[in-house]
């Protein structure tokens, strides 16, 4: 039988599938629920110093390639949000991510020391959310000098490993990888929603989404993820949790290949069901034990870009 | 895979003051306890029961609360507003004996499984209760079908004064059935609930939806972390003894417990 299990940043995780930041994590349940259906590290919903509601709906709209989503970082704030993470510890073996969003370095500290005094095992720092850009302008991720001072920050007062969600919709995305390794960064997370997009209704002449655009994730981003991760694993030495668009284990093998260490699986949840982290462990299974592949590591990474 | 459907509103139905029935001509294929999620893309898209559906058309009916349904309200027949769906479990058809417990505007979504179960050969009771007069809906709907009706409001402007739990406890001292459905505020389920412990039931529940397609999270229910909007919004007997939340609090747009 193939062997799943994998390290990451020092953790022993089941099974390489991640629940990334957005995606079932705002309750303790949700996260234990999709542990219990297969996910091997979950990641909270990105916390925020203060509660938010989000954007009035629609907030997500749905096409061939998958969906655009303005959610609007609606989150419980990191007291309540820190609490159902610390519900979930209780109550599983499974290790966490707590995704945190601020504005400005000075934030970003302030909730790594909430997230210091919580069972968290990560911290991820979202710099990278496409969906409010009315409220706080162009995100972080977009300079390399910006995300090299968060990560600075954050990174002196954490006592957790960091990782860096950096966005795909920037001109050097090799850069700011860059930025953020030299800062510190223990690990980069890869991709947040690509665009941000809009959908139209021709009856009405609206766009679809009230907040009118929304990052698009889903099966139409993974060639984007492939080849953004594949760039970043060529150029830096840093472990990388790859996402976008994974929705079988054909997918995660190709995330694996472009050189990520673990993969994340989101809006496949929709499109395949919560069993989606089951059924595509199997499916990793079913492609090691016909390759001949004995465990993760034995899964050849591409051959990294010369330059 | 798309869900969604513009749509002009073909009929609207004055039920009382504060509640009023929309009616769609477009064959949604729903089943009794699914919901759809509505906007007018002024702002809002929220989730409404399906009241009634056939292969010509369906209809919802609507409970002015807030910003959104205070909206809807000044919407005309022919206006277009757009809808996805339907989402979610639907409930369990039985046959014979069967009673069915509605409050407020839960009770709509119970005329569609009304219609479903009578098909079925089911023999159906139904007690429908409201705080006041204003409330209380498809009384003549519910009365022109072959079936055991009754209504009751808390303030006693039809007579008596009371619950549909109190109507539902003397129809299950009188008689045996085989499977309770209700549908309504949550506290009504609630204090209903101590009464059922052996039988087989289904509730409604309601939770703050946002995507309503399983992802976003924010409709999961303590401590299963199930969705309702995927799970649910029908939950059965199995599922509801193990609720940790019901009755005690939701989580409100932000993911914040809200106590009931
Ligand atoms: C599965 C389900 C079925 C429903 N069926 C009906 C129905 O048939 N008829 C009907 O009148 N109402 C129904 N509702 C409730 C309806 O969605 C709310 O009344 C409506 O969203 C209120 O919006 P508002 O802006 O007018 O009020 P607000 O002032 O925003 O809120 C008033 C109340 O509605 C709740 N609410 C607001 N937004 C949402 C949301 N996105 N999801 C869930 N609850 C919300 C709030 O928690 C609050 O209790 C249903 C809800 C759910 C979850
Ligand atoms: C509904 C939704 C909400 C999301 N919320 C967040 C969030 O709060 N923080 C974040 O860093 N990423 C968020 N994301 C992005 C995802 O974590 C992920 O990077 C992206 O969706 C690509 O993966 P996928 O194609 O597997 O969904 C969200 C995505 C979706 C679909
Ligand atoms: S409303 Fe988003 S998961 Fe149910």
């Amino acid at each position: 039988m193939p062997e799943l299990k994998v390290d990451f940043l020092g953790k022993e995780l089941n099974n390489p599938l991640v629940l990334p930041a957005g995606v079932m994590g705002m309750s303790y349940s949700g996260m234990e629920f999709s542990s219990k259906n297969g996910a091997g590290l979950i990641t909270s919903k990105s916390l925020t110093l203060q509660a938010r509601s989000g954007h009035k709906g629609p907030v997500v709209a749905e096409f061939e390639g998958g969906i655009l989503n303005c959610m609007g970082l609606c989150n419980p704030g990191i007291i309540n949000g820190l609490q159902e993470v610390d519900e979930f510890k209780k109550r599983s073996g499974n290790s966490v991510i707590v995704s945190v969003f601020a504005t400005n370095s000075a934030d970003f500290v302030i909730l790594t020391r909430y997230v210091n005094k919580s069972h968290a095992d990560f911290l991820e720092l979202n710099l990278s959310c496409p969906n409010v850009f009315d409220e706080f302008g162009i995100p972080l991720a977009a300079s390399g000098e910006e995300v090299y001072k968060i990560v600075k920050a954050v990174k002196k007062e954490s006592k957790l490993p960091v990782i860096a969600k950096l966005s795909p919709n920037v001109y050097d995305i090799v850069a700011i990888a860059k930025a953020a390794k030299t800062a510190g960064a223990d690990a980069l997370c890869l991709i947040n929603t690509v665009g941000p997009g809009m959908l139209i209704d021709t009856k009405m002449v609206k766009s679809v989404l009230f907040n009118k655009f929304g990052g698009l994730s889903g099966p139409c981003i993974k060639p984007i993820a492939l080849k953004l991760i594949y760039q970043i694993y060529s150029a830096i030495d840093i472990p990388i949790l790859g996402m976008g668009g994974v929705t079988t284990g054909e997918d995660a093998i190709q995330m694996l290949m472009a050189g990520a260490n673990i993969v994340g699986v989101g809006t496949a949840v929709y499109k395949r069901g919560i069993e989606v982290f089951d059924k595509i462990n199997i499916e990793i299974k079913e492609y090691m034990n016909q390759m001949g592949y004995a465990n993760l590591q034995q899964i050849p990474k591409l051959k990294k870009i010369e330059n | 895979m798309d869900k969604r459907v513009t749509l002009k509103i073909a009929k609207i139905i004055k039920e009382t003051d504060t509640i009023k029935t929309f009616f769609f001509e477009h064959e949604l294929g729903a089943k009794p306890g699914q919901f759809i999620m509505l906007t007018d893309f002024e702002g809002g898209e929220k989730p409404f029961s399906i009241a009634d559906s056939n292969s010509q058309e369906f209809c919802i009916t609507v409970k002015k609360v807030g910003e959104f349904t205070a909206r809807l309200f000044t919407k005309k027949e022919g206006d277009y507003v757009s809808i996805r769906g339907p989402y979610g479990s639907s409930f369990f058809i039985s046959a014979g004996n069967v009673l069915l417990v509605g409050g407020g505007y839960g009770t709509p979504p119970l005329y569609f499984l009304t219609k479903k179960l009578l098909e079925n050969g089911a023999k159906v009771s139904v007690v429908n209760g409201a705080k006041t007069k204003d409330d209380l809906v498809f009384c003549d709907k519910f009365q022109k079908l072959e079936l055991e009706y009754k209504n009751i409001t808390q303030s006693g402007c039809l007579g008596r004064a009371g619950t549909s739990v109190d109507l539902a406890c003397e129809c299950l001292r009188r008689k045996k059935y085989d499977f309770i459905y209700a549908a309504g505020p949550e506290m009504m389920m609630k204090s209903l609930y101590p009464y059922l412990e052996n039988y087989q039931f289904e509730f409604l529940f309601e939770r703050y939806m946002k995507c309503a397609i399983g992802i976003c999270g924010n409709c999961t229910i303590d401590p299963l972390g199930i969705r309702l909007c995927v799970e649910g919004p029908v939950l059965p007997k199995k599922i509801v003894d193990k609720l940790t939340e019901f009755g005690k609090y939701h989580r409100d747009a932000t993911g914040k417990r809200v106590k009931f």
